[in-house]
């Protein structure tokens, strides 16, 4: 099996979102969210390349300097303002969640085997196979982790995925559209950072299983 | 067979000089950077070498409660590091592969743990902590080993990490992931920084140097040397991972190769140093946390392997 280097660039950056899975403490969780995010966008660029579509150029640029750099630096910010180092408490245990996500890894390869229609030229079930296991990451974080900046970062996960997909799949969007996507996601974190300092203020905790509690 | 010509029993010297004594330099050289990096100007590369010599003319203290096993463990444990020494592919330039089965390297290294162990257990030293951490790291280790042989098709590490295998020769993934998940475990296996702090004189705190407390003089020596050589040996195996991950080491002469994994090994060593001064000591009970990630990259290595196999 010889790994195109899109693919093989799709496989570090799913098993770098695996890697998010792996600790709880919020900081190493956002600099494993940059380095998966860098390789999409270096994906990007290689399918740029490939295709000599040159949007696809702008939209590699795009994604790294908004998602890689700005969105992590920012929810580093926030994490520094509320004063937050580590998930209180995730609902599987940390190393669990990653084997779990490795396992799911192997799920994904063998259900992008089974896809049909991926099969054409070019074959990209690999680069089908690293999408799947980024959702299935992203949705495992949302779902074990009780810190809500960690739902942030399995949110961002969970779009890299779909974004990976499309990428590897149709091989880009227009140009409008991916732009606009980018800036929807800028717009949902920014607005999700302004949330976090409300919860934090009101509630004195980010944890997202007790927020079913009313307050005033 | 060894071919008895002048040029074989060369190479067979340079390798059992090599394997001699190049475990105290690497000590030297870990020791240094990491006083390098504390702007200290440190003790010199050959200390380790001048300790040894030192230990090996000073008068043994043995407790009176011991039994044989704790005179013969240290003797022991360097006579099983010198046959891995010999069978595990730690570097390049092996003048003969005598058939290394991965389970047999796996399982000797495995047995001078069990050594280590007796003789702490035999004079009263703490030992659990460092079998914990070996059962946690055990599987990664072995996993990573067994993808490797399973694409090659062979249980011999010998001809697995021979530069001349041509299933072997377009997997850098695997090689490279491989190569990450043993520096990690190995980083666990040898005490090193994030599992142990080699220096730390509080009891409380050893896992390592816990074990070996009761060990002095000629004894001493031989145990720190076993243990150079267990850095020697575990180091060198993942940085020849790392060597075959990358395609020029494929295409190149014996020579350049028999260096490249000495100063790989070196580089390695150096990174340790690294580590050890830009991070702290994990608390005890993250250290699974760490010990994951080896096991996540031994578990990708496996899918690699699964899916080279299907294909």
């Amino acid at each position: 099996m010889i790994l195109d280097t899109f693919e093989a660039l799709a496989m570090v950056s799913a098993i770098f979102a695996i890697l998010i899975l792996g600790t709880t403490h919020l900081r190493t969780n956002l600099s494993f969210y940059s380095l998966h995010t860098m390789a999409i966008a270096a994906v990007t660029a290689w399918i740029a390349n490939i295709t000599h579509e040159d949007h696809l150029y702008l939209v590699a640029a795009g994604v790294f300097i908004i998602k890689s750099w700005g969105i992590p630096w920012y929810l580093n910010s926030v994490i520094k303002k509320i004063n937050i180092g580590t998930d209180g408490g995730a609902f599987i245990a940390a190393p669990l969640s990653m084997h779990l996500g490795a396992l799911m890894l192997g799920l994904s390869f063998m259900i992008s085997q089974q896809i049909p229609g991926l099969i054409g030229e070019p074959d990209s079930r690999l680069g089908s196979t690293a999408a799947m296991s980024i959702l299935f990451t992203g949705v495992l974080l949302m779902l074990t982790r009780r810190a809500a900046i960690s739902q942030i970062v399995g949110f961002l996960v969970i779009e890299n995925g779909i974004y990976l997909f499309a990428v590897t799949q149709t091989h880009g969007m227009p140009l409008m559209i991916e732009m606009g996507l980018l800036l929807e996601v800028l717009v949902a974190v920014m607005v999700a950072g302004l949330l976090l300092f409300n919860i934090k203020k009101s509630f004195e905790h980010i944890d997202v299983s007790q927020l079913t509690e009313l307050k005033d | 067979m060894i071919a008895i010509n002048t040029e074989a029993i060369l190479e067979t010297l340079a390798f059992v000089a090599t394997f001699l004594l190049l475990p105290p330099l690497l000590v030297g050289i870990i020791r240094k950077t990491k006083a390098r990096f504390q702007n200290r100007i440190g003790a010199p590369l050959l200390q380790p070498y001048f300790d040894l010599m030192k230990l090996m003319s000073k008068g043994e203290t043995i407790s009176k409660h011991t039994s044989w096993i704790f005179r013969s463990t240290a003797a022991i444990n360097v006579s099983l590091l010198i046959i891995l020494a010999f069978l595990a592919p730690w570097t390049s330039l092996r003048p003969f592969n005598l058939g290394a089965d991965l389970f047999l390297v796996i399982y000797l290294l495995a047995l001078t743990r069990f050594f280590t162990v007796l003789s702490a257990l035999d004079a009263g030293s703490a030992f659990g902590r460092e079998v914990t951490l070996a059962l946690l790291v055990e599987p990664a280790v072995i996993l990573c080993l067994a993808a490797i042989g399973s694409v090659s098709q062979t249980s011999d590490l010998g001809v697995a990490f021979s530069f001349n295998n041509v299933s072997l020769i377009n997997q850098p993934g695997l090689w490279f992931i491989a190569g990450c998940g043993l520096f990690l475990a190995s980083l666990v296996e040898l005490s090193r920084m994030p599992a142990d702090d080699p220096t730390t004189h509080l009891e409380l705190t050893m896992v390592h140097e816990a074990m070996i407390l009761e060990n002095s003089a000629a004894n001493l020596a031989l145990v720190e040397y076993s243990h150079f050589l267990k850095i020697l040996i575990l180091l060198g195996i993942s940085s020849q991972c790392l060597l075959h991950a990358i395609p020029f080491f494929w295409h190149t002469s014996q020579l350049i190769l028999a260096l490249a994994s000495i100063l790989s090994i070196m580089i390695l060593a150096a990174s340790i140093a690294i580590i050890e001064s830009v991070a702290v000591k994990l608390r005890w009970t993250k250290l699974p946390e760490f010990i994951a990630y080896s096991v996540a990259m031994s578990i990708f290595c496996v899918f690699i392997a699964l899916s080279k196999n299907l294909n």
